[in-house]
């Protein structure tokens, strides 16, 4: 049970603690905006500098000034867009099964056409040994949260490839959406068969889309990221080149006494660390306007091969979006084009956040309720099948708590 | 499997159903008579027709757009409407002919109705029975749907004008005590 008086002391403490990080944060961002305006110029100077860089952090590669900004360009009148989203069941070993359950919500919209667009979902139950248990790099584990959810990744783009193509196929102008990112930070560390064999199915996907000229795109709504802002730090460094493990100034700092040494370390690039990219480019686009396309320094990538991603920040009007395409997207303006003015029109037909998302997530969501439903069907037809259904008893408790 | 459907029944009772149809805007008229499908096919009168989110959750918002735009540019929003509507249970039929009273059971969910043709109709509307129910079901439109059943029957009947003279003489002896509400009725029926 929460404690909400102990909460409300912590929370006003946080907001105390917000407040005075907030009126320094808004000359951090006037700094970062002069800084981009800055290198508008001579921002292969500033690309040259990340280039060679050695950073602690991610920092986006650039292929253009960091202040630019491109107007959306209008929408094909007859446009056809494509999301997939996924939801799931997780196993639940205190449930009479491991078996877990992936839904996947798949929305193909036709602009322009007035034809009936397609919203359904289609749910996959896994219950067979290989299914709830995965061999990597010899070693037999049950399947996690997390390679639950990877599958589930690799469904969404395996749906959103065979609509895509199909659509094509159909003659139609073609963009797919996805939510989120599309780079596979989250496999780095893990096993490189694992890493190896959910990067084939990802990439698979993307090359079909690329053979169909389908331009793919995650879109990220609130981006936390700062790769862009990271670039800026190395334009802030003094060093030549920037590398973060050599930094003088860190050195300097821990040979100051302590007591001395209050406050964030007075780092030549410190000045504006915390900013987020969507602080930045709040302030330099206008509504339906995108930045110059970044690169992202994402170890992951060098497996990418022709699909490394790349990403532009959008103002939809209601926020700044991060979108990441694949590199043969960024370098076919034809493509990037029609992504852009598709983001902007999805987000403005979804109030803020693409329909295309909104509807295949809505399609995908399985709800507390359904999944009580899952579970109660499975027990039941255990139970006309003689087949031994027995919940843990932790479950049973959860059900019933004595006092 | 039945082709000519138009929706199928949602929920079902003794009195009346609640339809679903299988086209948006797609309801039998206020007033009709609709026929369910099954073994002793059940004969319901519509009384009430709604449109809304097919998720309580979710509610239209206004757009600003007509409906030709918002199919163009939202056409989604179509897919998450649905058109239902509620019928009286005013009688059936089985295999010893019509039956102007409540049939043994109610019509199954998911079975499938048609509008009646105007055979149909004239088996159920010749006489006042219908009327007769219309007047004792408890939260209808009353009088509204008295007019709009006896038009379409009267319509069924080939405009038949001594048909609609015993219709009227029939509704002025069940409303014979409210002769503003009876005269009103009548002349409505008329126009």
């Amino acid at each position: 049970m929460l404690d909400l008086s102990a909460v409300k002391r912590q929370i006003d403490r946080m907001a105390s603690d917000q407040k005075r990080i907030q009126n320094d944060f808004f000359e951090r961002i006037d700094l970062s905006v002069h800084e981009a305006r800055g290198w508008s110029d001579d921002w292969k100077a500033l690309s040259h500098d990340v280039d060679v860089s050695r950073t602690s952090w991610l920092v986006a590669r650039l292929s253009g000034p960091p202040d630019a900004a491109c107007p959306a360009p209008p929408r094909p009148r007859q446009l056809t867009v494509i999301a997939a989203d996924g939801s799931q069941i997780f196993p639940d070993r205190h449930e009479i099964s491991s078996c877990y359950l992936l839904n996947i919500g798949y929305v193909v919209l036709h602009y322009g056409t007035g034809e009936r667009p397609t919203l359904s979902s289609r749910p996959f139950l896994y219950y067979r040994e290989e299914d709830l248990y995965e061999e990597w790099e010899g070693r037999r584990t049950a399947v996690t949260r997390e390679s639950v959810g990877i599958r589930r990744g690799a469904l969404e783009f395996t749906f959103l490839a065979d609509l895509s193509v199909k659509a094509r196929e159909e003659g139609r102008s073609v963009v797919g959406l996805s939510d989120g990112t599309l780079i596979l930070w989250s496999l780095e560390g893990r096993p490189p068969d694992l890493r190896a064999a959910t990067l084939r199915t990802y990439l698979d996907a993307f090359e079909q889309m690329r053979q169909a000229r389908v331009p793919v795109a995650g879109y990220i709504s609130s981006p936390g990221s700062a790769d862009v802002i990271n670039a800026l730090r190395v334009g802030l460094c003094p060093e030549e080149p920037t590398n973060c493990d050599r930094c003088p100034y860190k050195t300097d700092r821990r040979e100051r006494p302590p007591e001395i040494d209050r406050g964030p370390a007075p780092l030549p690039c410190s000045p504006i660390e915390g900013v987020t990219d969507d602080l930045l480019f709040a302030r330099l686009l206008k509504p339906g306007e995108r930045s110059g396309v970044f690169r992202s320094q994402s170890r992951i990538l060098n497996d990418y091969g022709p699909h490394r991603i790349g990403f532009f920040y959008l103002h939809t009007g209601a926020e700044i979006a991060r979108v990441e395409v694949p590199q043969w997207v960024a370098d076919d303006p034809e493509l990037l084009d029609l992504t852009h003015a598709c983001a902007v029109d999805q987000a403005e037909k979804g109030k803020g956040y693409p329909i295309v998302l909104s509807e295949a997530h809505e399609k995908a969501v399985v709800r507390g309720a359904d999944r009580d439903l899952f579970y109660k069907f499975l027990r039941d037809t255990f139970v006309q099948n003689d087949i031994r259904a027995e919940i843990s008893l932790k479950s049973l408790k959860k059900l019933a708590a004595t006092v | 499997m039945d082709k000519d459907y138009i929706g199928e029944v949602i929920e079902s009772s003794t009195g009346d159903f609640l339809a679903e149809c299988l086209e948006l805007n797609s309801s039998p008229p206020f007033g009709s008579f609709v026929k369910v499908a099954g073994r002793s096919p059940t004969i319901g009168l519509v009384f009430s027709v709604s449109t809304h989110s097919i998720e309580p959750n979710r509610r239209p918002t206004a757009y600003g757009k007509t409906e030709e735009e918002l199919r163009l540019e939202q056409p989604q929003i179509f897919e998450l409407l649905k058109t239902e509507f509620r019928a009286l249970i005013t009688g059936y039929i089985d295999t010893t002919g019509a039956h102007p009273f409540l049939p043994p059971q109610p019509p199954r969910i998911h079975s499938f109705f048609h509008p009646c043709d105007a055979d149909e109709v004239r088996m159920f509307t010749d006489t006042s029975d219908s009327l007769r129910a219309i007047m004792n079901a408890p939260r209808l439109p009353t009088d509204d749907l008295l007019i709009a059943s006896v038009r379409g029957a009267w319509m069924a009947h080939n405009r038949d004008t001594a048909y609609l003279v015993t219709m009227g003489k029939d509704l002025s002896r069940l409303i014979r005590d409210d002769y503003d509400r009876l005269s009103s009725i009548i002349r409505r029926i008329a126009q």
